[in-house]
C-alpha cells in the first residue's frame, strides 16, 4: 500500500526537467545575443583607446556639459515633481488618474517633435544657452521621475503619517522635509538616477539643438578615431550600467519586498536613447 | 492498517457511476447522487518533507463515503500540505493516497477527478460564472448545450442562476466562493476538497457560506475533506474533526467527542476554551487540585516531576459563594444565555468560570467564591512555566 | 428670499469646513470657484511647467504644420507635402520598422519572461534578469549603435566570425538597412518587454493554474482558456508600447544610417538644422503631427488594453 509513493515521485520530476532545461536554453540564447556585441566591441576599441578617450580633445568638455545639464535637470525635476505628487496624492485623489495620463504625454511625444516645437517658441536669450536643454529635459524625466516617486508614495500611508505629523505640531516644510523625504529615499533615488541615467544619453535633442554633450561628441568625434568613440560608447553604457546598479542596490537593501526593483524599472523607459 | 468498508471498485471505471441513483429530492433533473455518491478515502502514513521542514509526518486517517471531515489546526501544522496531496498538486515523500482502495498517488491532478474550492480568486477572471462553472465540463467534452444546461442548474443550486452573465470582479467574494463551488460540483466528483474556502469571507457572509456548504453536501453525499484553522466552522460542519499539529493528527473524532473528551492537551486546549489550574499529581492515579484529590484521565506516565496543570472547561468547575473562599470575581462578562466568570484564585492563577447568566446575576465582580471540582477524571498536563 | 435648506438653528456660514450649506446664488458659486482654485494651486507650478515646457512647443508645431512659412497663412501645402512622395516612404519605413521592432522583440520578450517566471520569487536568477533587463533597457542611441557598428558592422569582429562560418552570408552592409536597424532595436525592446510583460504574467495566479488543472485541464489547455485570453491585453498593451518606442527613437537610427534609410524622425530632424528650401520650412512640423497622431493612436489603444486588464485582475 505505501509502495507506490517513491514512483510518484520520479513521475513528477520528468517534465519539470524537461521545462527547465528549455529555460537555460532561451536565457542563454538571449546571454549571448547581448554579450556578444559587448564583447566584440571592447576587443575593436582596444586596451589604449581607453586611455586615448581620456586624453581626446573635446571629451572634458562635452562631460562636463553633460553633468552639468544632468544636475541642472535632476534639481528642477525633483522639486517640481516631489511636491506636486505629495499635493496630488493628500489633497485631489482625483487628479490622480490625469496626473498619470499627464505624465504619459512626454512618451507620446517623440523628443524630436519637441525640439522643434522648442526651437519655435523659445525666447532668444534662453535659446543661445545650453540650459534651455536642461529645461526641456525636465519634461523629457518626468515620466519616470514621476512613477519613482509615486510607487514610493504608494507604499506609504501618506494620509496617516501626514496627519499624525501635523497633530504633533510640525509645520508643512517640516513634515516634507523630515517626515515625508526620508521615507521616499529610494523612490527619489530612483528618479534621481533614471533621471541623470537619461540625460548622460540623451542625443537627439542636444544635436539638435546643437550643442555639444557627451553622446554628441561621441558621434562627431567617430569621423576622427572609430576606436575612441567605440570607448567611449563603452565607457557611456558602463556608467549607465554603474547607476543603475546603485538604485538595485539600494533598493534591495532598503525593503526585501520583491517586485520593487521591477516597477522602478519598468518607469526606466527608452527616451534617453535617443 | 484499516482496510476501507468498500469492495474495491476500480478507480477507473468511469467517475463512480457505481452506487448511482437517479435524482429524486432536489426534483431539479440533475442526474446527481443522493446518499452513495461519495467515495471512501484512505491517507495512509503520509510524509512529506520541505528541505528541512517535516510538513507532514506520517498522518494516517479514513474517510467514510459522504462524510464531511474537517482537518483543524493552527498555521503550519499540515494540514493544507495534506489537502494539496490528496489533491494531486504535490507528491508524498512516502505514504499513498488511496480513495475507493486504489492508490491514485501516482495519478496526476487533473486526472484524479475531485473537485477542489480554493482560498480565493480561482474563478477564471476571464470567463462569466457560467462558463468557469462549465469548464470542467468542457475539459470532458461535454457537448456545449448540456454543458451550459448544467452550468446554469448548479449556479441555481447555489442561489446565484441570476448572476450566470456576470463577470468575477463584478461579484462579491461570497458569491465567487458559492460560484466557485458550483464549479467543483460540476463534475460530479467523488470527493470535494475545500482549502480554507471561507476565511477571505467576512463574518455574516461566512455565516451563510457555512450553512450552504454544509446542506449541499450533504444532500450530494459527496466525500468532503474541509480544512480550516477556524474552530467553529470545523466543529459546526463536520461530521469528525481531524485535529492536527506539526504534521501529525493529534485526535480525530466528532465534534462533540473532541470537546468532551479531548485526548491531548493540545486538543483540549485548542478546542473551545480549557483553564490550567495548578495542581501536584500524588501518585499515578490522582492529583490533588483546588484543595481536592481527583483522579487523572488516562495515563501520567509521560509526565515527570509532580507539578502539573489540572484542565478543566469553564462549564466544569463548580462555583459557590462563600465568605472565605478560595478566589474572588475579577470580572463579570454576559454572554447571553451564559455569563463567563473570571476568578483569581489563590496562587495567582485566573480561571474562567461558565454559570447560567441568571445565577450569575448575583455573583458580582468582587466576590468572594469558592471553586471546587466534580470528582470526575481530569486531563493533566505538565506545569506551564 | 433664501430658499436654501438650512437646519434650524444653524448659520449657512461657507468658511465653516465642508459640512457646511453653501450660500445661495451668485455668491456660492464664486465662493466654491475659490475654494477650488485654492485647492488646486498646489499643482499651479508643475501644470504651469508642462504648459510652457510641452503644450506650447505642441501648439507651435501643430500651428506651423499648417502655416505657410512666407505669409502666416493657412495652408495645406504642408500636409501634403508630408502625405506623399519621399515624406510618405518615410512613414511607411517607420511604421514598418516599428512593427518588427515591437513584435519581435515582443515574442522573444515574453519567452525569456516566461522562463523566468517560474522560478521562485527570491531566486537569484530572477534577479539577474531583472536587473540585467533594466540595465539594457536603457541602453540605446548612440553609443548602442556604435557597439553594433563595432561588432557586426564591415570590419566588426562578430562579422568576421559569422563569415568564417557561413559566408556570404552576412558582410556588414546589412546592419545599415532596415534589418540591421530592427536588429539593433531589438537590444533594448527585448530587456524593455521582459520589464514590462513580466507583471503581467505574474498577474496569472497560481490558483487558476491550479483550479483548472483540478477541473482536468492540460497545460495546452490552461493557456488556451485561460492564461492565453488572461495575458492577452497584457501582452497587446506591451507590443503597442515598444510600437510607439520604436517609432520615435531617433539617435540610433540616426547614428547608424544618417539618413541612407528615410524614417519619419531623422527626416523631421533634417528640418531643423539641415538645407532646408525657403517653401518647404514647415514640412518638418507637418511630419511631426502625423508622427504624433501616429503614436498617439498607439498609446491611445495602450491605456485601453491596461484599462481592461486591470478590470479583470481586480
Amino acid at each position: 500500500m505505501a509502495a507506490v509513493s517513491g514512483q510518484a515521485r520520479r513521475r513528477r520530476s520528468l517534465p519539470v526537467l524537461r521545462r527547465g532545461l528549455w529555460r537555460w536554453v532561451i536565457l542563454i540564447l538571449a546571454a549571448m545575443y547581448f554579450l556578444l556585441p559587448l564583447y566584440a566591441a571592447a576587443r575593436f576599441a582596444g586596451i589604449k583607446a581607453y586611455g586615448a578617450l581620456i586624453s581626446q580633445s573635446g571629451f572634458t568638455t562635452a562631460l562636463w556639459l553633460s553633468v552639468r545639464l544632468a544636475v541642472i535637470t535632476t534639481a528642477i525635476t525633483l522639486a517640481l515633481m516631489l511636491p506636486t505628487a505629495v499635493y496630488v496624492h493628500l489633497k485631489l485623489p482625483g487628479l490622480r488618474r490625469v496626473l498619470e495620463s499627464l505624465t504619459i504625454l512626454p512618451i507620446v511625444i517623440p523628443p524630436v517633435v519637441l525640439i522643434t516645437g522648442v526651437l519655435q517658441v523659445a525666447p532668444g536669450p534662453l535659446k543661445s544657452t545650453p540650459y534651455l536643454l536642461g529645461l526641456e529635459y525636465v519634461v523629457l524625466a518626468m515620466p519616470f521621475a514621476y512613477r519613482a516617486i509615486d510607487a514610493g508614495l504608494r507604499a506609504l500611508d501618506l494620509k496617516t503619517i501626514v496627519e499624525a505629523s501635523n497633530s504633533l505640531g510640525a509645520s508643512w516644510s517640516r513634515t516634507l522635509m523630515q517626515v515625508i523625504m526620508p521615507n521616499l529615499t529610494t523612490g527619489l533615488l530612483a528618479a534621481t538616477v533614471l533621471t541623470v541615467a537619461m540625460v548622460l544619453g540623451e542625443y537627439t535633442m542636444a544635436s539638435l539643438d546643437l550643442y555639444t554633450t557627451f553622446p554628441v561628441w561621441l558621434v562627431t568625434n567617430d569621423q576622427s578615431s572609430a576606436t575612441v568613440t567605440v570607448a567611449g560608447s563603452i565607457f557611456s553604457l558602463f556608467v549607465t550600467w554603474l547607476v543603475l546598479l546603485l538604485i538595485t542596490v539600494v533598493g534591495t537593501r532598503r525593503g526585501r519586498r520583491t517586485g520593487r526593483p521591477v516597477s522602478l524599472f519598468t518607469a526606466a523607459r527608452q527616451d534617453n536613447r535617443d | 492498517m484499516e482496510t476501507t468498508p468498500e469492495t474495491g471498485s476500480a478507480l477507473s471505471a468511469g467517475n463512480g457511476s457505481a452506487g448511482r441513483s437517479a435524482a429524486v429530492a432536489s426534483g431539479a433533473g440533475i442526474a446527481f447522487a443522493t446518499g452513495s455518491g461519495g467515495a471512501s478515502v484512505a491517507l495512509n502514513g503520509l510524509t512529506r518533507r520541505f528541505g528541512t521542514v517535516k510538513a507532514l509526518d506520517g498522518l494516517t486517517m479514513n474517510m467514510a463515503p459522504g462524510e464531511l471531515v474537517a482537518l483543524l489546526g493552527p498555521s503550519g501544522c499540515g494540514k493544507t500540505t495534506a489537502l494539496r496531496l490528496v489533491a494531486g498538486f504535490d507528491f508524498p515523500d512516502a505514504g499513498s493516497v488511496l480513495v475507493n482502495g486504489t492508490d491514485i498517488s501516482s495519478i496526476p491532478a487533473a486526472k484524479r477527478d475531485m473537485g477542489m474550492v480554493f482560498q480565493s480568486y480561482s474563478l477564471f477572471p476571464n470567463m462569466t460564472a457560467l462558463d468557469n462553472v462549465g469548464f470542467g465540463l468542457r475539459m470532458r467534452k461535454t457537448p456545449a448545450a448540456e454543458r451550459r444546461r448544467k452550468s446554469a442548474e448548479l449556479l441555481d443550486m447555489v442561489g446565484l442562476g441570476a448572476q450566470a452573465g456576470q463577470y468575477p470582479h463584478q461579484l462579491s467574494g461570497g458569491q465567487q466562493q458559492r460560484v466557485a463551488l458550483a464549479r467543483a460540483l460540476a463534475i460530479e466528483p467523488r470527493v470535494l476538497l475545500l482549502d480554507e474556502p471561507l476565511s477571505a469571507l467576512d463574518a455574516k457572509v461566512r455565516l451563510q457560506l457555512r450553512e450552504q456548504i454544509r446542506t449541499l453536501q450533504q444532500r450530494l453525499g459527496t466525500t468532503t475533506l474541509f480544512v480550516t484553522h477556524d474552530q467553529e466552522e470545523a466543529l459546526s460542519m463536520a461530521d469528525r474533526v481531524g485535529v492536527m499539529r506539526a504534521g501529525q493528527l493529534e485526535q480525530i473524532d466528532a465534534p462533540d467527542e473532541l470537546y468532551a473528551r479531548p485526548a491531548t492537551p493540545f486538543v483540549a486546549e485548542f478546542v473551545g476554551v480549557m483553564n490550567r489550574i495548578p495542581g501536584e499529581l500524588r501518585d499515578k492515579d490522582s492529583v490533588r487540585v483546588l484543595d481536592m484529590m481527583v483522579p487523572v484521565k488516562g495515563s501520567s506516565a509521560a509526565i515527570s516531576g509532580s507539578r502539573v496543570d489540572v484542565l478543566v472547561r469553564p462549564e466544569g468547575l463548580i462555583v459557590d459563594v462563600t465568605e472565605h473562599g478560595n478566589g474572588i470575581v475579577i470580572t463579570r462578562t454576559f454572554l447571553g444565555s451564559v455569563t463567563r466568570l473570571s476568578v483569581l484564585l489563590s496562587g495567582d492563577v485566573t480561571i474562567q468560570v461558565d454559570k447560567p447568566s441568571t445565577i450569575a446575576a448575583a455573583i458580582p465582580p468582587g466576590m468572594s467564591v469558592s471553586v471546587s471540582l466534580p470528582s470526575e477524571p481530569v486531563l493533566i498536563a505538565p506545569r506551564a512555566a | 428670499m433664501d430658499q436654501m435648506a438650512t437646519a434650524p438653528g444653524t448659520l449657512a456660514d461657507p468658511g465653516a469646513g465642508a459640512s457646511s450649506v453653501p450660500p445661495a446664488g451668485a455668491a456660492s458659486t464664486a465662493v466654491t470657484a475659490l475654494r477650488w482654485l485654492r485647492r488646486v494651486s498646489g499643482v499651479v507650478p508643475f501644470g504651469a511647467y508642462i504648459a510652457l515646457g510641452m503644450v506650447i512647443p505642441m501648439i507651435a508645431v501643430i500651428v506651423g504644420a499648417f502655416q505657410n512659412p512666407d505669409n502666416g497663412g493657412f495652408t495645406l501645402a504642408n500636409i501634403r507635402a508630408a502625405t506623399h512622395g519621399t515624406y510618405l516612404h518615410g512613414y511607411w519605413e517607420s511604421i514598418l520598422l516599428a512593427i518588427w521592432a515591437s513584435i519581435l522583440p515582443g515574442i522573444i520578450g515574453l519567452l525569456i519572461a516566461y522562463a523566468i517566471f517560474t522560478a521562485k520569487r527570491a531566486s537569484v536568477l530572477r534577479q539577474l534578469v531583472i536587473t540585467t533587463s533594466g540595465v539594457f533597457a536603457n541602453f540605446g542611441g548612440v553609443p548602442l549603435a556604435f557597439l553594433f557598428i563595432a561588432s557586426l558592422g564591415g570590419g566588426g569582429l562578430l562579422t568576421g566570425w559569422i563569415q568564417d562560418v557561413l559566408p556570404h552570408s552576412w558582410d556588414g552592409s546589412q546592419l545599415y538597412t532596415l534589418i540591421g536597424v530592427v536588429l539593433v532595436y531589438m537590444y533594448f525592446q527585448i530587456p524593455l518587454m521582459v520589464l514590462i510583460i513580466l507583471p503581467g504574467l505574474e498577474a496569472l495566479r497560481q490558483s487558476w493554474r491550479e483550479a483548472a488543472e483540478n477541473l482536468g485541464a492540460g497545460s495546452w489547455q490552461y493557456w488556451r482558456y485561460v492564461g492565453g485570453p488572461v495575458l492577452l491585453p497584457s501582452f497587446t498593451g506591451a507590443l503597442l508600447l515598444l510600437f510607439g518606442s520604436s517609432l520615435s527613437a531617433y539617435a540610433t537610427a540616426e547614428a547608424m544610417t544618417s539618413g541612407t534609410i528615410p524614417l519619419t524622425p531623422i527626416q523631421i530632424g533634417s528640418f531643423l538644422n539641415g538645407n532646408v528650401l525657403p517653401g518647404e520650412v514647415n514640412f518638418g512640423k507637418a511630419l511631426s503631427l502625423g508622427l504624433v497622431l501616429i503614436i498617439a493612436v498607439a498609446m491611445l489603444f495602450y491605456v485601453l488594453m491596461q484599462r481592461r486588464s486591470a478590470r479583470w485582475l481586480r
